[in-house]
C-alpha cells in the first residue's frame, strides 16, 4: 500500500511536465519555472541540512559557498568555454576547497560565534562579488551563459534547450543529491555525525574527532552547493543578488520548517516553501502577511517542522 | 610497566591550584578508587588525563605514552575509557546506536569504505551489533534497544554510558560517580558490574562518593583534599587515617 503510493508519486514527480501540459496547459511554462526552482531549493536546501541538521553547527555561510560554485561555472562558461559536465565539477570542487581553507578557524569558534563567522564569511562573498569587477563583472552581472549540454568529449551531445529538460536535468541533480544524502546520514557515517551533534565531549570519549567529522560534512555540503551551477546555466545569467543573506533565509525555513536532519522533511520544506509564495500570489497584496503568518502558525504548532507533524499524525492513525 | 602513571600532575583555574603536584599509579588488573570531598579536584585530574582538559604541568602516560598532548578521542583510542559525572548518552540516538557509536571509531574502517559501505565494513558493523546486544543483555536495556537514548530514565542511562565505554573492551575504564543519584537497588547492581569487570582482569579507576561502595570493592584508596594527595593506602587503612577524617569531617 505505501509502496504503491511511493511508486505513483514517483511517477507523478517524474511526469510532472506533461501532467502540467494536459491539466493547466496556458500556465505550462510558469509552472514548470517553479517545480525547476523547487527541484534546485530542494538540492540546495539537503546540501545545508548536511551540516546544520546531521553535525549540529549552524552554518550560515551557504550563499558563500553557493556563490563561488556559480560564478565558477558561469566563468568557465562564458569566457574559457568549457563543456557543461566540467564546469559543474569545477564548481562543486571550488566550492569544497574554500569550505576546506575556512572551516578548520571557523569550526574553532562554538555555537553562536560560529554561525556569526559564517554570516561574515556569506557577506564577505557578497560584498567580493559586487566589487570584483575584472572577474564577476559585479552588478553588472555575467551573462549569455550557455545552455548545459550534456555528453562527453566525442560521444552524442544533448543540449538541454526546452523547460521540461531542464526539469529532468535539475530532478536528476535532486535525485543524486538526496542518493548521497542518505548514505552520508545513515549507518556508521550518520552515527559519527549524529554523535558530534548530540554529545560532542561524549562523542571524543566514544573515539570520534568531532572536528574531522564537522569538516566532513561542511566541506561535502558546500561542495553540493556547487549546484549554483545548475541554476546560472538555468537562469543564463549570475548576479551578486543571488548571493545574500535572503537566501540563508530561504534555507533556514525550507530546512527547519520541513524537518531539519531529515530527507522527508527537507524535500517537503522545499516543495512547501517554494510553491506556497507561488500560490500566494493569488492574494498579492496580503501575500507576505500570509506568508509570514502561515510560518509562525508552524513554528507554533511544530516547532521541529512540518515533517514531526506528519509523523505524529500517521502515528496516531496507525493507533500507537 | 605501570598501566596508568601520573606524575606531578597540576592544573590551575584562575589562581585556584584545581590538581596540586599529583602522583598516582595504576597497575594492570587493579581497581582503585579516587576520593575527596566536593572540589577536591578529582574530576578535574580525570578531564587531564583523557584529555579533556590541558595539564598545566606534569604529566599522564598509558603504558608510558603521553596523556596530556593529546585530545580526547586519541586517548580513548589508546584504550582508555571514561564515564562522565553527569549522565551523558546520545540522547537522539537509538539505545542500540549509542553502544555502537563507541565501537566502530576503534574499528578504523576508512572514511571512503564507510560511505561504500564494503563488505568488510558490513562484516565489522555486524560483529559490533552483536556485541552491542550482549552489553545490552548485560545491563538489562535490551528490551529498550530501539528506544531513543533520551527516553530512558536516569539510572537506565547511567547504566546505558556505562555499556558504551565498555563496548571498546578498553583497557583502562576510568569511571566517575557511577553509583552517584541512583537508587539502592542499582547502587549494588553498579557495584557488581565493576567487580565483574575486575575479576575480568579490567583495570579501573573509580570516582565515587559513595563510601559504602569505595570502602567494599576498592583495592586501593586514594584520598584527594584541595588538589592534593593526602592519603594512599588500603580501605581499611584509611578509613582510619586522621588526615582522611579531618578532610571530610573538619577538625
Amino acid at each position: 500500500m505505501r509502496r504503491a503510493a511511493t511508486l505513483v508519486l514517483a511517477a507523478a514527480v517524474v511526469a510532472a511536465p506533461w501532467l502540467v501540459a494536459v491539466v493547466v496547459p496556458r500556465q505550462q511554462r510558469y509552472l514548470l519555472h517553479v517545480l525547476i526552482f523547487t527541484a534546485l531549493f530542494a538540492t540546495l536546501a539537503l546540501s545545508y541540512d548536511l551540516v546544520v541538521g546531521h553535525v549540529g553547527s549552524l552554518s550560515l555561510a551557504h550563499p558563500a559557498f553557493f556563490g563561488v560554485g556559480a560564478y565558477a561555472a558561469a566563468i568557465l562558461a562564458t569566457r574559457a568555454h568549457w563543456p557543461f559536465l566540467a564546469d559543474l565539477l569545477a564548481a562543486a570542487l571550488a566550492a569544497a576547497v574554500v569550505a576546506a581553507l575556512v572551516g578548520v578557524p571557523l569550526f574553532r569558534l562554538t555555537e553562536h560565534a560560529f554561525a556569526v563567522g559564517t554570516l561574515g564569511l556569506a557577506l564577505v562573498a557578497g560584498i567580493v562579488a559586487n566589487n570584483w569587477v575584472e572577474v564577476t563583472r559585479g552588478p553588472l552581472c555575467i551573462t549569455g551563459i550557455p545552455k548545459p549540454v550534456l555528453g562527453l568529449p566525442g560521444g552524442p551531445m544533448v543540449a538541454i534547450t526546452t523547460l521540461p529538460g531542464y526539469y529532468w536535468l535539475a530532478l536528476a541533480a535532486l535525485v543524486a543529491v538526496a542518493l548521497l544524502y542518505r548514505r552520508l546520514t545513515t549507518f556508521r557515517l550518520g552515527r559519527a555525525f549524529h554523535a558530534v551533534r548530540d554529545n560532542e565531549p561524549l562523542a571524543g570519549a566514544a573515539g570520534i574527532d568531532p572536528l574531522r567529522y564537522r569538516m566532513l560534512a561542511f566541506t561535502i555540503g558546500a561542495a553540493l552547493a556547487g549546484v549554483g551551477a545548475l541554476y546560472v546555466h538555468y537562469l543564463s545569467v549570475m548576479c551578486p543578488e543571488e548571493m545574500t543573506v535572503a537566501l540563508t533565509v530561504n534555507l533556514l525555513v525550507i530546512v527547519f520548517l520541513g524537518g531539519v536532519g531529515s530527507l522527508r522533511g527537507v524535500l517537503l520544506g522545499a516543495v512547501l516553501f517554494t510553491a506556497l509564495p507561488e500560490v500566494l500570489r493569488l492574494a498579492p497584496t496580503w501575500r507576505l502577511v500570509i506568508y509570514g503568518a502561515l510560518l509562525l502558525l508552524v513554528v507554533v504548532r511544530s516547532p521541529e517542522g512540518i515533517e514531526s507533524l506528519l509523523r505524529r499524525v500517521s502515528g496516531a492513525r496507525a493507533g500507537r | 610497566m605501570a598501566l596508568l602513571e601520573v606524575r606531578g600532575l597540576v592544573k590551575h583555574f584562575l589562581g585556584v591550584t584545581a590538581v596540586d603536584r599529583v602522583d598516582l599509579v595504576v597497575e594492570p588488573g587493579e581497581l582503585v578508587s579516587l576520593i575527596g570531598p566536593n572540589g577536591s579536584g578529582k574530576t578535574t585530574l580525570f578531564n587531564c588525563i583523557t584529555g579533556y582538559l590541558a595539564a598545566d604541568d606534569g604529566r599522564a602516560l598509558f603504558r608510558g605514552r603521553d596523556l596530556t598532548k593529546a585530545a580526547p578521542h586519541r586517548v580513548a583510542r589508546l584504550g582508555v575509557a571514561r564515564t562522565f559525572q553527569q549522565v551523558s548518552v546520545f540522547p537522539r540516538l537509538s539505545v542500540l546506536d549509542n553502544l555502537l557509536v563507541f565501537l566502530q571509531q576503534h574499528q578504523e574502517e576508512h572514511l571512503l569504505a564507510r560511505l561504500l559501505r564494503t563488505r568488510r565494513v558490513r562484516r565489522l558493523e555486524a560483529e559490533a551489533v552483536a556485541r552491542a546486544r550482549r552489553m545490552l543483555d548485560l545491563v538489562g536495556l535490551t528490551a529498550r534497544a530501539d528506544a531513543a537514548a533520551g527516553s530512558l530514565s536516569y539510572g537506565q542511562r547511567k547504566l546505558l554510558a556505562f555499556a558504551g565505554a565498555l563496548m571498546p573492551d578498553p583497557d583502562l575504564l576510568l569511571l566517575d560517580e557511577p553509583a552517584a543519584a541512583v537508587n539502592p537497588t542499582m547502587i549494588n547492581q553498579m557495584k557488581e558490574h565493576i567487580l565483574g569487570l575486575h575479576r575480568q582482569g579490567k583495570t579501573v579507576l573509580l570516582v565515587e562518593h559513595n563510601m559504602d561502595v569505595v570502602m567494599d570493592i576498592s583495592q586501593r584508596v586514594v584520598v584527594l583534599d584541595h588538589g592534593q594527595k593526602i592519603a594512599e593506602g588500603s580501605p581499611e587503612a584509611i578509613r582510619r587515617d586522621p588526615r582522611v577524617i579531618e578532610a571530610y569531617f573538619g577538625r
